[in-house]
């Protein structure tokens, strides 16, 4: 059994037009029994950063806890709001710090990031334990049922899609993709970053 | 095999541990009480490795009471099972790990409400409203999901309990045949008989 | 030194086998002369037969390839995960079984049927191999019908499951996976027996076989008397079922119900699990079997009167 299967759970991050969406089950289970159906895997950092930490979940309370203190640590020394490159690369290098006795997580980084002319763009990243940054254009993914979500996702993402066709796409693919896996699922939350606001809204999935 | 419930009703939260201490295939005692007091309003139960167990019990609750010393006032439900849920997580990558799963329920004198804490060994924690540590967990949770009640009085709380240890009893191979049973409300925490 | 006894050995399954595969390259009784078979030509010659690795143990060869939990990279996979129940009561027996088949965490199928029609009378539920499950109750319905034609009268549930019992027997060692409940209504009425391929042969009233069993136990135990009605009944089941698939990270997706009655099994229906968390078997949402979905609205919150007036 490997250790990154032991809780289960998995994440999707998702470019569109001038928003992002990420998009996390909500089980917690050891091995094959569900423990909880409530357990969120997605945390702001910012009003425009949201990160999500699929893997082992003693792990994912203690890196929240850190990423929580190393952010604040940032805003008060910089007297600035986190931009999401940087948050990505202080994500890549706290698990490097650990290189030798990994996290077991593996981070899924949505945001929106400023540009010179004053507006915002999209920005997704994700990391594999150890830290490797992985930066794309149009979705990462993480957690046990990440080769499904990869399939799904090849079929039915698009370029430029508007906020709510991006959470129309994010959102099927997650529930399809989780539907495939026995340690995921147990219910889905879904946040769409715009420039103006955040939508969160849970899914209802299927329970079994 | 160790086994230990709980769950929330309205404006309490009920925790039974089974009360023997074994050692190989040796029953060291008969009359073991795995639910510390940690508050006024706070219990926890813990299982696992023996040793252990014993040990962070006494070490969480010696510190738990040094913050009431200290502050004058005692850590809320969250706060405790935060730093308990720490304790572990930081023991977790130590040269010697506690190898001990508990069961934390407190009543929050300030908001009103029963809480209740799992968190296993690793330093996993969830809040849920109803939960169970050991192979008994196989045969409670599912009785729990059907007859569980947030709204429950303390006499169908209890009730509910029974079930579970009438079922563990019922289809577990070595099933314990003593609970000790602990609530936590408003007015503190007490043992109660089954 | 074990193998090499059991090459030569005249009683070991192996030889068993080993005489069966002779008799099949027998001109006179090949396969052949029956046509298409799918496999069951073997039935005039009493003991099928099977092909089997060219090594010196095949059932060690076999043992090292076949998945188990210890070791996931063997390279034959048998699907595993499962819940299936059975109980008898008053009016009859009560068969229930999920639908979900796991290869790893992949969801393989969601549409599986794990009840076994074996004849009108008699139902097989399938938990281990799936393969294994299906060839041999298939098998023992052939064996059923056989009876019948011999003796002019159904065969009992008990005689069924022991000749099923033996049959898997004969083969122990081989890595035959499956844990069955033979179910079905005779001359002394309602019967269940459960069979594994371990050679266990059980009659009870209930029984529960499976990875989600002990969570189908903790709903099926606390509300199973005799005298149930047959809705009562109907609804035990399926709830089980539920519960298991909602715990159980490798049950799930649909169940099965059927009822045996005195004239025969019934097929109640197929119920999706979703459904039923959310709308319960008769489609009124806010009805359903699910924790969330029942406990809505309820809190266990419980702020003194005078804190609810100020606020």
């Amino acid at each position: 059994m490997s250790i990154m299967e032991y809780n289960g759970g998995s994440v999707v991050a998702m470019v569109g037009k001038d928003c992002v969406a990420i998009a996390s089950d909500l089980r917690l289970g050891n091995q094959a029994l569900g423990i909880s159906s409530n357990f969120q895997k997605i945390f702001p950092v910012t009003d425009r950063i949201y990160v999500g930490l699929p893997g082992l979940a003693t792990d994912l309370s203690t890196l929240r806890e850190r990423f929580r203190f190393r952010v604040n640590m940032y805003t008060i020394k910089e007297e600035r709001e986190i931009e999401p490159e940087t948050f990505a690369r202080l994500v890549s290098s706290t698990l490097y710090e650990h290189r030798f006795g990994p996290y077991f997580i593996e981070p899924v980084i949505a945001g929106l990031s400023k540009t010179p002319s004053g507006g915002v763009e999209p920005f997704i990243a994700a990391t594999d334990l150890i830290g490797c940054l992985n930066f794309a254009k149009d979705f990462v993914v993480a957690g046990t049922a990440s080769a499904k979500i990869f399939g799904v996702a090849e079929g039915l993402w698009e370029p430029n899609l508007e906020p709510e066709d991006l959470f129309e796409t994010i959102s099927q693919t997650l529930m399809n993709a989780v539907d495939r896996d026995a340690f995921s699922g147990w219910g889905c939350m879904v946040h769409v970053i715009t420039k103006d606001r955040v939508i969160t809204r849970t899914l209802k999935a299927r329970m079994d | 095999m160790e086994t230990s419930f709980a769950l929330t009703g309205k404006g309490y939260v009920i925790i039974a541990a089974d009360t023997t201490a074994a050692r190989s295939i040796v029953k060291m005692k008969v009359d073991a009480d795995k639910i510390k007091v940690l508050s006024p309003h706070l219990l926890m139960s813990y299982s696992g490795e023996p040793g252990d167990t014993i040990q962070f019990a006494e070490y969480v609750e010696r510190n738990i009471r040094l913050y009431q010393i200290r502050n004058l006032y005692a850590l809320t439900p969250s706060a405790a099972a935060s730093w308990i849920r720490r304790s572990l997580a930081e023991s977790l990558r130590s040269r010697n790990p506690y190898a001990v799963n508990l069961l934390v329920g407190g009543y929050d004198t300030t908001s009103h409400q029963p809480h209740l804490y799992w968190i296993d060994y690793l330093g996993t924690m969830t809040e849920i409203p109803f939960g169970a540590h050991g192979y008994g967990s196989y045969f409670a949770l599912s009785l729990l999901d059907r007859y569980h009640d947030p709204e429950a009085s303390l006499e169908e709380g209890l009730s509910t309990l029974k079930r579970c240890i009438n079922e563990v009893a019922k289809r577990l191979v070595v099933s314990p045949d003593r609970y000790t049973v602990k609530v936590v409300d408003k007015d503190g925490v007490r043992e109660v008989e089954l | 030194m074990n193998s090499l006894a059991e090459k030569y050995s005249t009683t070991s399954p192996l030889s068993k086998l080993r005489k069966a595969q002779q008799l099949a390259e027998d001109e006179e009784l090949s396969d052949a002369m029956w046509g298409s078979s799918a496999g069951f030509g073997s039935l005039a010659k009493g003991i099928p037969s099977f092909t089997v690795a060219p090594v010196p143990d095949p059932a060690a060869f076999l043992r090292l390839h076949t998945d188990d939990h210890a070791d996931p990279n063997c390279r034959i996979k048998i699907q595993h995960g499962t819940t299936t129940l059975a109980f008898r009561y008053k009016g009859g027996v009560i068969v229930a079984v999920d639908s979900r088949a796991t290869a790893g965490s992949y969801v393989a199928s969601g549409t599986v049927k794990k009840v076994i029609e074996i004849n009108p009378y008699l139902l097989g539920t399938m938990a281990g191999g799936a393969a294994d499950c299906q060839y041999w109750e298939t098998y023992l319905g052939m064996h059923c019908r056989l009876h019948e034609l011999r003796n002019r009268e159904r065969i009992s549930v008990s005689a069924a499951s022991k000749y099923l019992s033996n049959l898997v027997y004969s083969y122990k060692g081989m890595g035959l996976s499956m844990g069955t409940m033979i179910c079905g209504w005779d001359k002394t009425g309602p019967c269940i027996f459960y069979v594994d391929s371990d050679g266990t042969r059980l009659k009870g009233d209930l029984f529960s076989v499976g990875s989600g069993s002990t969570f189908a136990y903790g709903v099926l135990d606390q509300g199973y008397h005799w005298d149930l009605t047959d809705e009562e009944a109907q609804e035990l089941g399926r709830r089980s079922i539920y519960a298991a698939g909602h715990r159980d990270a490798f049950s799930g997706n649909t169940c099965n119900l059927y009822h045996v009655k005195q004239d025969g099994w019934h097929f109640i229906g197929n119920y999706d699990l979703s459904k039923l968390h959310y709308e319960g078997p008769n489609n009124v949402a806010g009805q359903g079997y699910g924790y969330d979905v029942r406990t809505e609205g309820r809190t266990s919150a419980n702020p003194p009167p005078a804190a609810t007036a100020t606020a």
